[in-house]
């Protein structure tokens, strides 16, 4: 399965796409299975959204206790927040998405991230 | 400390006012984000893994209270409590939105800080020695220099897009603070036996992807001609560093290809074409040399017996007095390091109380002064031994007066995975388990010095080429795992570290360093540091006891 994010441009904030608009958890993020052509032609509208968001990518994901979490450790922290302030970021809010994700155990980097690779 | 004018303030006034109208440009859509980014990139605006990064320059490390409760309101009022302070002794706010950061660069602007230079392909916030005009060791106040310095390079517009990013650091004791040996160009001030002053002048030092420890390419230069020879050396690699490649593109690589001797040559003979033209008038020297001159020490016997009471009387007062004071040129003063590595603590966070903590206590204490160290810390570098136990009661009561500078728990870590957008792993919580394991002040002082460094990516921010033990995280098939390095030097001795073997994975990485502790304290000879030991023995020691545990 793949999910689509981005940063929102106002003020960075991580968010996922949802038929149409952007939202800022996870758990409401729209997902697309791999081999649906849709992914990648939304992938196109979210990057035509230039004054709303930037760095618009998809993740790739993997089934965690019963429900989809993203494959890399870098896309987890990205939807749940720093680990050395937990009360920091998405995973403030708990519930059983944020605790998939906090269970979640991943071995790839996110396929869509390698155009964004950003330098210092 | 120096003094904006007039003209700096309607500089800063000017840039933010530009930044401003670029802001509302790129969210109206005006311009894009491939025009907008350098633009934000050269006030120090990155776009981090949770929101925007702000870098704020902190030249040389040097705050006054004003500037200190300024960061704390913007940590306060924009942020969430906090700021992170650098190795580069900078301070970094993680959580910015871009519609706020006009706003808080006004702010800056208005107690004279910015965060122009603090990115980019640019002369970098120039650094010195934490202990300036307070330690007893230094031949001349590095500060000067690094002010002249910093002038000098400010939009500096021959220097404004070099083949890469390009950074200073100054110090004037033989006891380097600064890991200037591991810049670009690295400045050390040294008195010749008539008396003169001079530079040591190293370059093409340097960390990430290729650490080299800098050659010094001029023994001894005349300290009037800094200007001129440092242009010499920033035309020679503007004019040849590798622009074709990243990865190639820092001096030290130039420096490194070239051969010392040559490059060395291509200066000189640069230089010779400059003359003295850009070269400091004494007059503008003194200006600024007077804006650090300190006239506000009384004369005290050399002996506190407040101090020496207190001492006697607490005992968590005398291991925070062993550790973290530092002996002070002027007779009855002390220099006092503020630890940011509170055990459990995030290396280099401090909140907005505790910062506003450390400027009541410059107030009240110690002359209104404050420092930043590259290692994460801050220091109030002019306390009278008689204040030395308010001083650290009232750090005591903030948090923030953990008695382990220079030791195990006194860990240099980068943003890592948690914040940064380019790391492959944590860095964070691996400082964090490392302090966990050694909680026991009574066992990190029986260890004695030992500096661990750790970086989330090879761009190397947590300085790990030169811990004693160095950290690298790296990214395996998704992986946190963690390379080591053993031997490495910031200092005056300074040296790359070697690797130790295979890296391990994230829960291994604590208990390894313990492991190499354990080896240390087995191995050491006659009060040698785990450095000096691991000099003596080599690798193979700490290399067998790591892996053989790891089977």
């Amino acid at each position: 399965m793949k999910a689509l994010t981005a940063n929102r441009l106002t003020d960075g904030e991580v968010v996922f796409w949802k038929a149409g608009h952007w939202v800022e958890r996870f758990a409401n993020a729209q997902l697309w299975t791999d081999d649906d052509p849709a992914a990648i032609e939304t992938e196109g509208q979210g990057k035509a959204q230039a004054t709303v968001v930037i760095d618009v990518y998809l993740i790739d994901l993997v089934e965690s206790e019963g429900l989809w979490a993203p494959l890399s450790y870098r896309e987890r922290i990205r939807a749940l927040g720093p680990t050395n302030h937990p009360h920091h970021g998405k995973q403030a809010e708990g519930g059983a998405v944020i605790e998939a994700l906090q269970h979640a155990h991943g071995a790839a980097r996110s396929t869509g991230r390698v155009n964004l690779i950003k330098r210092k | 400390m120096y003094q904006y004018d007039t003209l700096d303030r309607q500089m800063l006034a000017d840039r933010s006012a530009e930044f401003r109208s670029q802001v509302a440009r790129r969210l109206s859509g005006e311009i894009t984000e491939d025009q907008f980014k350098s633009l934000r990139l050269m006030n120090g605006l990155y776009l981090q893994l949770h929101a925007y990064m702000l870098r704020v320059a902190i030249p040389y490390g040097s705050l006054n209270p004003t500037q200190l409760r300024k960061l704390a309101w913007i940590g306060r009022t924009y942020d969430k409590g906090y700021g992170h302070f650098t190795t580069r002794t900078n301070l970094q706010f993680h959580w910015i939105k871009l519609r706020d950061t006009p706003d808080i660069l006004d702010h800056l602007a208005s107690v004279d800080m910015h965060a122009i230079q603090t990115s980019g392909n640019c002369i970098r916030n120039v650094t010195a020695d934490p202990y300036a005009g307070a330690t007893a060791e230094e031949v001349d106040d590095p500060r000067v220099w690094a002010e002249a310095l910093r002038q000098w390079s400010t939009f500096h517009p021959e220097f404004s897009f070099l083949p890469r990013k390009f950074k200073f650091a100054v110090t004037a004791s033989p006891k380097d603070r600064t890991a200037a040996r591991v810049h670009d160009i690295g400045l050390v001030l040294k008195r010749a036996r008539d008396g003169a002053l001079g530079f040591e002048v190293i370059v093409g030092g340097g960390m990430g992807r290729t650490p080299y420890v800098g050659p010094t390419i001029r023994e001894f230069l005349p300290v009037n001609r800094l200007m001129s020879y440092v242009e010499a050396i920033l035309r020679v690699y503007n004019r040849h560093g590798r622009r074709d490649n990243l990865y190639k593109a820092r001096i030290k690589i130039l420096v490194a290809a070239l051969g010392k001797d040559e490059f060395a040559r291509q200066v000189e003979a640069e230089w010779a074409k400059i003359g003295d033209s850009v070269d400091l008038p004494d007059t503008e020297l003194a200006r600024i040399r007077g804006a650090f001159a300190r006239t506000g020490f009384e004369t005290l016997p050399p002996v506190s017996d407040a101090f020496e009471t207190a001492k006697a009387a607490t005992p968590a007062f005398a291991r925070f007095a062993r550790n973290n004071l530092k002996p002070h040129k002027k007779l009855g003063y002390t220099i006092v390091e503020i630890s940011l590595k509170g055990i459990g603590d995030t290396p280099g966070d401090a909140t907005s109380e505790q910062m506003e903590v450390v400027a009541d206590l410059a107030e009240r204490y110690g002359q209104g002064d404050i420092r930043v160290t590259h290692e994460q810390n801050l220091v109030l570098p002019h306390v009278k031994l008689d204040d030395a136990r308010a001083v650290w009661a009232a750090l005591a009561e903030a948090g923030i007066a953990t008695p382990n500078i220079n030791l195990v728990s006194d860990i240099i870590a980068c943003p890592g995975l948690d914040y940064c957008a380019l790391a492959n792993a944590r860095a964070i919580p691996i400082a964090q388990h490392i302090a966990e394991k050694f909680r026991d002040q009574d066992r990190a002082e029986r260890i004695g010095e030992l500096k661990i460094k750790i970086s989330g990516c090879i761009n190397a921010c947590g300085h790990h080429h030169v811990g004693h033990i160095g950290i690298l995280g790296v990214d395996k098939k998704g992986e946190e795992f963690y390379q080591l390095t053993l031997g490495g030097s910031g200092a005056e001795d300074a040296s790359v570290g070697a690797m130790l073997g295979p890296a391990l994975p994230y829960d291994r990485v604590a208990d390894a360093v313990d492991t190499l502790v354990e080896v240390y304290l087995r191995e050491r000879q006659d009060g040698e540091r785990f450095l000096d030991t691991f000099r003596r023995t080599g690798v193979a020691p700490f290399k067998e006891a790591v892996y053989a545990e790891a089977h």
